[in-house]
This record gives structure tokens, sequence and C-alpha cells, in this order.
């Protein structure tokens, strides 16, 4: 199991280098001069050479993603070149109001799709399965940005409940987090109704039955955890939909996260913050990699044997 | 009558004398002291530091801060700030007498010392101030003695005293700065009536009254910046009272806002003129004629009325009202929209109809090709597609392509420029016509040295603008700039389309407040809340 661990962590390495050098290399791409940009409209083009003299920008791209690899390996990210802040500040400043989003959102989605779906599979074609059909498909297809502000219309403003926007006080992650959610609760409520529908129809399920075992212990026990290998594939591949669909969710609620700044970043191509805000991001993504397919192992006696 | 109630008649006399001429005096409203103003905005500033930021995020911040030298009223006539005087000793030095007792927010002096510091950082530095690009010939200043400072120019630079009322020309503590380094750009330390407490990166930034301000006290005890970026939640939190002020509010909102009596819109014509540029360095822009028939073409009443909804006036020259040297170029008059005025012309430059309804000369069609961005400029993308439209009624065919504004930026700026028109806005930053009319319309000035995207060249132009620019004599600088445009009207290379309007909104209950044609200039040393 270790060995199975480290394995992983370690291959995390070629990963996290390809990611920063496919950055680098569309930053370089895009056409837009970061320094002309940031020194505005009326700076004069010594101001402009004299800048990117200083910034280091007038190597070649090899140069650069090798002296930045060689810093990063000492914890060093560089520093932002918009705002001359040392990007591991700017990242602390960030992630952990993006984590806690996420997280809300995964937690909320997770239970509340696994809940719905699983109703809707014990009891198929009935009013509740109805409504919860229709509302996945509502949201699967209303975008972040429209459901983010009618929310804030009627909780903040016709019902003087929650805040606009912002953080600091579990109140302000509510609406942000059910945003967020939503697509991803639609999705999960579907999958866990198919899911659990097809295993209800098992010969095992059919034999619980039979053996008197009561319908609540069926369903939680042998159904659920033979449906769950699906749904938790879903789930972390959701974990990733909902890192990325937090950059909208986050202009919305002027939620302080990661996805604002990898916005600014883009846009003022402050490529050091961006390539720093990726390489967490794409950490991330590996980290949740890694603990799905330990939770197979987990759920699945089958697989954990395979290794 | 007795002599007890002669002295009470006499002293009810006074009182009610005394009544009557203090009332006279007494200001309409009681300003009250206290309270918390917050505020609104799309973004985080990048620094709070003139040297670093120049944009209106941190602007909108440092300006309650950091003091320049002289300021520009409401009306655009300079006023002192922390110079109290200032003589004029020959063309390329001029003399400024500090105010005395000012201290920094960290109880070191103000003196000529901090100036030159700030001015010596600012230009020389390494590397030098986002600002000093926009200072023109400023070179530095000279330490008389503690109050009294000698500012220089590289040569006879007349916009000198609008350069140095500009906002980001604050005077900053040198022991600050010194002391914290890098940090001051994140926490600034200068003389103005508020006072720095914190900035949390992406949310807000926060700041206190100065209790020891060396002018009118602040009545606010603390101001926050928020940062919201998505306009719907900026007006929504405005009608919560989560704010009390919203910068860059949403334009389709104010006509409802505007009858509601819990809201008051602030607004002034601003420092911005909009435009559709031409290239008048190759066919078929070179000739006066085709870029007098497109202005003609073009139905700016209809532009402002259908697509900006008030939420700007029409341009009334390359210049905005509130620029110093400013010359209304009576563009209606010149160029009246004429549809049958703008085909004439076009006929006259030898242009004729082709099978296909555009125009065309000797077996070339009159196609231009347009670089705009969208999203830059309010409708700019509309404006754009509206004027393409436009055109082709008259048979001239433009073929827009529409790119993100890092990337026609870049293009703006280098030295070949493969489009025949553009879209662009222009402000003054310093309120002189000098800052726009020598970077716009001078034959060297084109891009990347200056701003002459047009590669306008006319030698009688070049010879005004640079008289003007150093001449000391404001009067006399007045009148070159009227010749100036006087000649650019009748050689128009641009088509001015709006200048932006500065609107603010706020709650009924924020008083004191004035909203000032340079959007930077956000004064709040008056505000006040009623509560």
């Amino acid at each position: 199991m270790l060995t199975f661990v480290v394995r992983r962590l370690l291959l995390a390495v070629p990963v996290l280098l390809g990611v920063v050098f496919v950055v680098m290399l569309t930053v370089e791409l895009i056409p837009g001069d970061a320094v002309a940009l940031m020194l505005g409209e009326h700076a004069t083009p010594e101001a402009v050479a004299r800048l990117r003299d200083y910034l280091g920008l007038d190597k070649p791209l090899c140069v650069r993603y090798a002296g930045y690899v060689a810093r990063v390996v000492r914890g060093d990210l560089g520093r932002s070149i918009q705002q001359n802040r040392p990007v591991a500040d700017e990242l602390a400043d960030a992630w952990p109001a993006t984590l806690e989003l996420t997280c809300a959102a995964l937690v909320i989605a997770a239970i509340a799709g696994v809940a719905a779906g699983v109703v809707s599979a014990v009891w198929p074609h009935s009013l509740f399965d109805g409504i919860a059909r229709v509302g996945s498909l509502f949201g699967l297809s209303m975008p972040v940005f429209w459901t983010g502000l009618v929310l804030i219309v009627v909780f903040a403003l016709w019902l003087p409940w929650l805040p606009v926007g912002g953080a600091g006080s579990p109140a302000h992650l509510v609406l942000p987090a059910v945003t967020l959610a939503l697509p991803s609760l639609a999705m999960v409520a579907r999958m866990t109704r198919s899911s659990v529908l097809e295993v209800l129809r098992e010969d095992y399920v059919r034999t619980a039955r039979a053996k008197g075992v009561a319908e609540g212990l069926v369903v939680a026990k042998h159904a659920l955890r033979n449906a769950a290998i699906p749904i938790l594939t879903l789930l972390g591949l959701q974990a990733g939909q909902l890192m990325g669909g937090a950059v909208l969710t986050e202009t919305v609620f002027s939620w302080p996260g990661l996805g604002r700044l990898m916005v600014k970043a883009i846009f003022a191509r402050d490529y050091v913050l961006l390539q720093g805000a990726v390489l967490v991001f794409a950490l991330a993504f590996v980290v949740i990699n890694l603990a799905v397919d330990l939770a197979y192992g987990a759920l699945d006696p089958r697989i954990a044997r395979q290794g | 009558m007795n002599r007890a109630r002669l002295a009470l008649g006499a002293m009810l006399a006074a009182a009610l004398a005394a009544t009557v001429v203090l009332g006279a005096f007494a200001p309409a409203e009681a300003q009250k002291r206290g309270g918390t103003l917050t505020i609104v905005r799309p973004t985080d500033p990048v620094s709070l530091d003139p040297q670093l930021e120049t944009t209106a995020p941190g602007a909108w911040v440092y300006f309650n801060m950091l003091e320049p030298l002289l300021t520009m009223d409401e009306k655009m006539q300079i006023r002192p700030a922390l110079a109290t005087g200032y003589e004029v000793l020959s063309p390329t030095k001029v003399r400024f007498k500090l105010r005395p007792g000012v201290k920094f927010h960290d109880g070191t002096p103000l003196n000529a010392a901090a100036v030159k510091f700030t001015f010596d950082r600012a230009l020389r530095g390494n590397p030098p101030a986002r600002w000093a690009s926009l200072a023109g010939s400023l070179s530095g200043a000279e330490v008389v003695d503690d109050l009294t400072v000698d500012v220089t120019t590289r040569e006879p630079y007349g916009p000198i005293l609008r350069t140095l009322a500009m906002y980001c020309t604050g005077i900053v503590s040198p022991t600050a700065v010194q002391k914290m380094g890098e940090g001051f750009s994140r926490a600034p330390v200068g003389t103005g009536p508020f006072k720095f407490v914190e900035w949390k990166t992406n949310t807000h930034v926060i700041l206190e009254r100065n209790p020891d301000y060396w002018g009118d006290k602040a009545p606010l005890d603390r101001v926050i910046f928020k940062v919201v970026p998505e306009e719907g939640a900026r007006m929504i939190a405005l009608q919560t009272g989560d704010a009390d002020m919203v910068l860059l509010p949403a334009p389709a909102q104010l006509p409802a806002l505007a009858k509601d009596p819990k809201f008051v819109i602030h607004e002034v014509v601003g420092g911005r003129v909009v435009f559709a540029g031409m290239n008048a360095a190759t066919p078929p822009l070179d000739d006066v004629r085709v870029r007098s028939a497109l202005l003609h073409a073009v139905d700016r009443k209809a532009i402002l009325d259908n697509i900006l909804e008030g939420s700007a006036v029409p341009a009334r020259g390359v210049l905005a009202p509130s620029v110093f040297g400013f010359k209304d170029m009576q563009l209606d008059r010149l160029y009246p929209f004429d549809r049958a005025k703008a085909k004439a012309l076009l006929a006259q430059a030898g242009w004729t109809p082709g099978p296909d309804g555009i125009l065309q000369k000797g077996g070339q069609k009159l196609s231009l090709s347009w670089l705009a961005a969208r999203g830059r400029y309010p409708k700019d993308g509309e404006i754009t597609e509206a004027i393409q439209a436009m055109f082709k009624d008259v048979g001239v065919e433009a073929k827009v392509q529409f790119l993100e504004w890092a990337t026609v930026f870049t293009q703006f700026r280098s030295a070949s420029f493969n489009h025949q028109m553009f879209t662009l806005g222009w402000v003054t930053s310093n309120a002189d016509a000098d800052y726009s009319l020598y970077a716009l319309f001078h034959s060297r000035q084109v891009p990347p040295t200056g701003w002459n995207t047009s590669r306008y060249a006319n030698p009688k132009v070049d010879t005004l603008v640079e008289q003007a620019r150093r001449n000391m004599n404001q009067t006399e600088r007045e009148k070159l700039y009227g010749e100036t445009q006087d000649i650019l009207a009748r050689e128009m290379v641009w088509i001015p389309v709006y200048n932006t309007k500065e609107i603010v909104v706020t709650r009924a209950n924020v008083k004191g407040f004035t909203v000032h044609p340079v959007e930077y200039n956000l004064w709040l040393g008056k505000t006040w809340l009623d509560k």
C-alpha cells in the first residue's frame, strides 16, 4: 500500500513539470506583452525595455523554464510581475478560500446528490423522481453566473438572510457553495440513480431480500456499496470541475480565491503568478486522483488485491 | 419701566441679534462626525504606491493618503495642496513654498527633502516609477531650505503645474520608504486626511481618519474599499445597504436609480474621448476627402442615443472639455450626418460604385481593415459595429477584427500598423492639452515612441504643439492649442464618438461628495454620513 502511494506521488513529478511547460509555452504564444500592459498606455519604449530587462523577460523560453524549475525545487515560486510580491504569499492568501469553497460544494453535491439519487432509485417514476430529474436538467444547464445572481437577489435582496458576497462568516459560504455545487449535484444524482437502479436488479440483492434482510439495510449495505464505484469516479472528476468552476463562482460572489487570482494573472500576462496558481491546481488534481484510487481499494476488495 | 426689565429686554434683543447673525453663517445641514463608508468597485489594486500603480483601483485609494504639491478642484482649477505658493524662476525651474507644520502619518515632518526624495525615487529609481512616463520633462527637485523646493524640468515645460497636480505625484514619507522597503507598496505613508489600516488582497482595503491632518479633518471615521467583480452583485450590494457607494455602476440600472430617492447619482463629464481612428499613412485614408466623407457617413447622435443610453455625452473634439486648452471643434457644423455629402465626396475622390454596391477605384475595392477590442471602453464593440454598418450605407466596406485588449494594445504599440481603422479611447492624464495633442498628433510621435497611431503628419501642427509645450505663459499656450485644433478639425483623422461620464452612485445618506472629472481623483475628505 505504501509503495503504491509513493509510486503515485513520484509519478506526479513529471506531470507537474509538463504542466508548467505547457503553461509557459501557452503564455509565450499568446500575443500581448506583459511589460507594456503593466506600464500602461502612456509608457515610453525605453521604460518598457528597462522593465523587461529588470524582470528578466528578454531571455529565451527554455532558459526561463530551466530557471523556474530550479527555483521551484528550492521552494521559490518567484515574484508576481504585476504585484512585485512573492507568488507564494499571493497563493497562500488565496488557496484556503478556494479549498473551503470547493470542499463545501463537494460535500453538498455528494450528500444531496447521493441522497436524491438513492430516493429516486428506490421509488422510480414517482413524483419525487420526476421532480429530481427535471431539477437535474436545470442544474446542469443553467450557467453559474445566472444561478449565482438569482440566488443573491432572492436570498440577499428580497429575503435579507444572507450577505451579497465576500468571505468571512459561515453565512458567506452558503450561497457560493450551493451555486457551485448545483451542476455537480445534478450529475451525481443522475449517476447515483442509474447506478443504484442497476445494482438493485442484481442477483445478490434478490438473495438478500429473500433472506429477509430489511429493505433499508439492503439498499444501504449491499446496493450502495456496490453502486459506489462509478459514483466515486464521478465525484473525483467533479472535484476537478469544481475547482475550475470556482473561477466563475468566485467572481460572482467576490470570493477571494485562487480562481479569481488566476483570471487576474491571465489578463495581466503575469505568467509567474499564473504558473504558481496552475501548479497548485495540478497538485490538487494529483492528490484527488490518488485519494480516489485509495478509496476504490477500500470499497472493493477485488481492486485492492490487484494493487 | 424698572431697570431689571430694561436689562432683560436688552439681553433678549442681544440674544436675538446674535441668533440672526450666527444663523446666517450656520451650514445648511449640520455635518455629522463618524461612521464607516463602504465603497465597492470591480478590481483590487496592484499596489498602493504610485511608484508601481497608476491605474484607478490603486489611485482611488491612495489619492486619500498621499497628497501632491498642487491639486485640481472639480472645476479643473489648480489649487494649493502641500505647496502654498509658487514662483516661476526660469522656463526650467519653478520654486514652491511648502506648507509649514505638516506631518506624515508616521509623525515625520513634510519638508523639501521629502519632495526631492519622492521625485528622485520616481524618476531615477531602478526601475523608475510607473508615473515617470506621465511626467513629461520633469527632471527632479532641489532643496533650497526646509520649506522651499525648486522643481526642475529638462527643457521648458508649460504643463508643469498640471503635471504636479496629478494624482500620482503624491509626496511620500522618506523615513517610511526606507524603513519598510517593499512593504511600502502595501501600506503607504503620506500626509492625507486618511491613513492606511489594512489590505486583505482581493478582498478589501481599510483606511481610517487622520486626526492630525493639516486641513479640515475628515468627518468619516473609516473607509472600506471592497472588491466586487460582478457588476450585478455591486448594484445589489448598494440596494441591500452592504455598500454605500458604487464605483463603475451598471449603466442599464441608472434610469431606475435616478427615480429612487434612496439613491443619488453623481455624474460629471470625464476626461476620456472614445473614437474611431483612421490610419492616414496609407491609401485610401490618406485622402482627406475620403476621411471627410467617412465623418459625414456616421450618425453620431444615433449612436449616443441608442447605444450609449445616456451614460456618455457626444464628443466635441479630440479633447475632453475638462482639459486645459480644449476647443470645441463644432463637429456637428463641420461634419453633419449627411450620406449624400459623403457619397459626393467619395465620388470626387474617384470612387465609383461597383457591382456589389461597394465603391471601387481602378479595380480596387474601398475595403478598410479595422482592429478593435471589446469591453475595453463602454460599448466599444457595439459602436464599431454600428459605424461599420453606416459605412456600408455609403458603399464603404469595413472588415472588423475583434481581438482581446492585450493583443490589440500590442498591435497599436508596434511600429507597423496594418489596419486602416481602429477603435480607441484616450484620457488626458494631466488634464493638459500638451499631453494629448503632442503624443497623438506630432509627426515624430508615431508608435512605439508616442501614440500617433493615425500617422498624422502636418509640419504646422508639429511647430504649434512644440511651441505650446515650451511656453510657460498659459494664455499663449491656450491660443496655440486653439489654432492646432482648428487645423486638426479641417483634416480630421479621427471620428470622435463620445466623452465618458464619470458616474458614481451613492445611497442618499452619503453627503459632501462631489464626483471629479478626473476619474482617479476620488476625494473623500469632505464626505460624511447622515445617519
